[in-house]
């Protein structure tokens, strides 16, 4: 029950910083609304499809992600600076309490965000039209979890090697990364050339696409990236837990 | 009480690099007795502490609290001891009840249990005033009392308090002096101090430590009566100028 006490102590620490609701829950909001007035100004015969509310909504979902990696990163940098960490190694705190504690709230706070993101999609594809499916949607949050696990890892893998200075510099990358190569906010695979082999490279694009293929149906073209952003994840939670343990070991010298 | 020992640290030495913090000190502390160990800045205090609460590996040699071995049974020694660090550790975005709460839970006291520690804490350290406020609104002062009532809450047998008066004034010093004195004889304390007043005030024993060697044991009468001066502070001068 220690993983869950320090859980609930990490989740009130993140949720009482209002950046969190800023970040997490309002920026996600702003950014739809954005992004569909942008999509009402792109002419028809550009054929620019991922500002469409089915491919904006899946975008929007993985770029929360980015937001609770940069919120777990944080965390666990700044907690390491303090002597608070420390007087937590002397309890009977085990290093399982501690990785369960600081990626639970970060899966809890991701679910939110997206259920925010879908009711807001489902308002806006009402307003525009545009046509989301109920069931699409849910299974697509299924999809999404893997990329939950890949963010929440990279915060953890970030948080364990760097301090709260660095950190957030480093999380940026990811995001820009996310962002762009991804296919979130760029139509990676129109560009063909350099930037799509190397987006096809990273998890980030499958991690994109394994939402979108769920979100419009195509069930079929589901498991490729998501096979691949699962493996990736996996690598990433592995590495970071790995990271953090050796972190305390050697902080306890 | 019978002759048996809270702590027992038995060649215990430290080396960060080439620099020995600890140099093979040996030493029993009885059950129950309030232990204060001197020493200027850098002298190894902390590092011992440390070492006694798996913070930080020994060199060599071992120590064993209440019969439990840092080197082999160090979960034991994490649940039967706590400690109130040198720099005040608190989680700043947690109540002050929150904080104590917490640290109840994890050292595995179920909620209604842990809630009766927290109030009987918040009235033992006066927190009542401050007890809804989050930790990092708190002044200096304030967050140290509610760091050490963090350490208290475990009820350990051994306590470890690393400079718990720092940083708080006459009237919060006097009233933690009295919060300790009636913790005496219910856990062995290791309380290290700059304050001699403090050391002369509340220990059984003290002990001088110089350079990471413990230079001189014992109640303060015999420490006064080793270096020929009638009060500590000139004491522990004699043997720090050494
Ligand atoms: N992590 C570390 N790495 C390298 N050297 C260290 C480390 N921790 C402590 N030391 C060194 O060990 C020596 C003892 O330090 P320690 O903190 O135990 O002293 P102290 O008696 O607690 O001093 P103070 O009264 O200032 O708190 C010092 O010379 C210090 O520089
Ligand atoms: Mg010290």
């Amino acid at each position: 029950m220690r993983s869950i006490e320090f859980s609930k102590r990490t989740t009130r620490e993140i949720l009482r910083d209002p950046l969190s609701y800023i970040f997490c829950l309002g920026f996600p909001i702003i950014m739809l609304i954005i992004m569909t007035v942008v999509d009402r100004s792109i002419p028809k015969e550009a054929q620019m499809n991922i500002f469409k509310i089915h491919a904006l909504a899946p975008g929007m979902a993985v770029f929360g992600l980015t937001f609770v990696m940069l919120f777990t990163c944080i965390q666990l940098s700044k907690d390491r600076t303090t002597a608070f960490l420390t007087r937590l190694y002397a309890s009977p705190m085990r290093s399982v309490d501690f990785i369960i504690g600081y990626t639970l709230p970060s899966v809890v706070l991701a679910l939110i965000q997206v259920m925010i993101t879908y009711i807001c999609s489902f308002i806006i594809a009402a307003i525009v039209g545009g046509d989301l499916k109920l069931f699409n949607m849910l299974f697509s949050v299924v999809c999404l979890l893997p990329s939950v696990l890949l963010y929440i890892g990279f915060g953890l893998l970030f948080g364990a090697l760097l301090n709260d200075k660095a950190a957030p510099g480093v999380c940026s990358i990811v995001i820009t990364l996310s962002c762009m190569i991804g296919g979130i906010w760029m139509d990676v695979d129109g560009m063909g050339g350099g930037i799509k082999s190397l987006s096809h490279c990273l998890p980030f694009y499958h991690g994109v696409q394994a939402v979108r293929m769920a979100v419009s149906g195509d069930m079929r073209r589901v498991t490729k990236p998501l096979i691949i952003t699962l493996l990736y994840a996996t690598v990433i939670y592995i590495l970071a837990v790995v990271l953090m343990r050796g972190k305390m070991k050697k902080d306890v010298r | 009480m019978s002759e048996r020992y809270g702590i027992e640290i038995k060649n215990l030495r430290k080396e960060f690099g080439s620099k020995v913090a600890v140099n093979d000190i040996s030493l029993n502390i009885k059950e129950g007795q309030l232990f204060s160990m001197l020493g200027v800045n850098g002298a190894g205090k902390t590092t011992t502490i440390k070492m006694l609460m798996g913070l930080s590996k020994p060199t060599a040699g071992d120590a064993l609290i209440m019969g439990n071995s840092i080197l082999t049974d160090l979960p034991k020694v994490k649940q039967i001891s706590n400690f109130s660090p040198q720099e005040t550790s608190v989680a700043p975005n947690l109540t002050v009840r929150e904080n104590l709460d917490f640290f109840a839970r994890i050292y595995g006291y179920d909620k209604k249990k842990a809630d009766e520690l927290a109030e009987d804490m918040i009235e033992k350290f006066t927190l009542q005033e401050v007890e809804k406020s989050k930790a990092k609104t708190l002044s200096g002062g304030w967050q140290r009392r509610l760091s050490i009532a963090m350490a208290l809450i475990s009820s350990p047998k051994v306590l470890f308090l690393d400079e718990p008066t720092l940083g708080l004034d006459v009237l919060a010093r006097r009233e933690l002096w009295r919060v300790i004195e009636k913790l005496k004889g219910k856990m062995t304390i290791v309380l290290t101090t700059h304050y001699m007043e403090e050391a002369e005030h509340l220990s059984d024993e003290i002990a001088i430590m110089v350079g990471g060697e413990i230079k001189a044991l014992g109640t303060l009468e015999e420490i006064k009566k080793l270096t020929g001066k009638d009060n500590l502070e000139d004491a522990f001068i004699s043997i720090a100028e050494e």
